[in-house]
């Protein structure tokens, strides 16, 4: 989960957002860069020599600030397009699971596992134990098993929500009358928490996301255990 | 809750400009330490040629700025290599352990070397 007044992304649970941290990382580097050498330039102008006022034009200078900017655009659009590319691979989920959005809670089912289905509410503050999070927790997690690609079909039964988990690198809109799909492999066992984002409503801010990631033979206990609950 | 104050503290990168966080992002540190020395080197290098103060400030900077990508890119690309390989041996050794035995195991494969000798 985020730590209070995080600025940065948080620990990645899934290769695809380590690729995409990796490319942040890049992305800054070349920002901070880029910004160094406007601060420069801006320290060289204001202690420039007043004769220098009258220099009109040069061939060098105008060839840099075209060619340069350029180079920076392919140095960053080379990354970029690969990840956006890796985004949209499908890779043979084992898994599929379908998360609908209502108004205002989440609801899973595991049509691989028959009769398993359960809604997913925020546990209200008032609710819960010490060492929960606020506004974070649910009272039922989206139990996947670890190192297995999983397919999430994403849709809403009334207005428009968003299954988003940003350590996993996940987000995507729950449009109702609409199945979205996205696939992901998460690299460790943990609690992955996200939140609705897209507005829909008073309680928008209150039905959160939990993903708990468990080894495989404890996931097949779990199923069990749903099933029989259910 | 010490555990997770002492996880604060090391999450408080230090940013430079307020944009790169050296501590946390992996080769940032490096690169600008690498990228400083670069600097400082070919500056005074210039300004011991030419005496020219102001040229050997421009060309200290460009020689941050070369050094510094240079750097950031060569060990994010190594970064990348271990990475790989990293995934290739956890897969490898995840294989082994669910095809051991069976017709899938690549040690039973023509050319595979044999097995070791266990105890009779």
């Amino acid at each position: 989960m985020a730590l209070p007044s995080q600025l940065g992304f948080q620990d990645a649970g899934s290769p695809l957002m380590e690729e995409l941290l990796h490319f942040h990382d890049h992305a800054l580097m070349v920002v901070f860069l880029i910004s160094t050498m406007v601060l420069y330039i801006i320290v060289a102008m204001v202690t420039a020599k007043l004769t220098d006022k009258l220099v009109l034009d040069s061939q060098e200078i105008e060839i840099i600030w075209t060619v340069l900017p350029a180079i920076i655009l392919i140095l960053i659009a080379l990354p970029s397009l690969r990840i956006l590319y890796l985004m949209d691979e499908i890779n043979d989920p084992h898994l599929t699971i379908k998360a609908l959005g209502h108004q205002w809670y989440w609801s899973y089912e595991y049509t691989d596992y028959e009769d398993l289905g359960f809604d997913s509410y925020m546990i209200p503050t008032h609710d819960l134990t010490p060492g929960q999070f606020r506004l974070l927790e649910a009272d039922h997690r989206m139990v996947i098993p670890t190192e297995s690609p999983a397919r999430v079909l994403i849709s809403a039964e009334d207005v428009l929500h968003s299954w988003a988990v940003p350590a996993l690198g996940i987000k995507a809109d729950a449009v109702p009358g609409r199945l979205n799909q996205t696939t992901f492999i998460v690299n460790r066992p943990g609690v992955f928490y996200g939140q609705c984002s897209e507005i829909c409503g008073a309680n928008h801010s209150f039905m959160p996301i939990v993903v708990e990631a468990i080894p495989l033979e404890h996931f097949e206990n779990w199923t069990s255990l749903m099933s029989e609950e259910t | 809750m010490a555990g997770e104050e002492q996880e604060n503290n090391n999450n408080k990168g230090f940013r430079l400009l307020g944009i790169l966080d050296v501590q946390n992002t992996p080769c940032a540190r490096d690169a600008v330490l690498h990228g400083a020395g670069g600097s400082l080197g070919a500056g005074l290098l210039h300004f011991l040629t030419t005496s020219r103060v102001k040229r050997s400030f421009d060309v200290g900077f460009a020689g941050f700025l070369l050094t510094t990508l240079g750097s950031w890119f060569y060990c994010r690309m190594n970064n990348a290599k271990v990475r790989v390989q990293q995934r290739r041996i956890q897969d490898g050794i995840k294989n082994k352990i669910m095809y051991e035995g069976s017709a899938h195991d690549p040690a039973n494969k023509p050319g595979a070397a044999p097995p070791p000798l266990g105890p009779s």
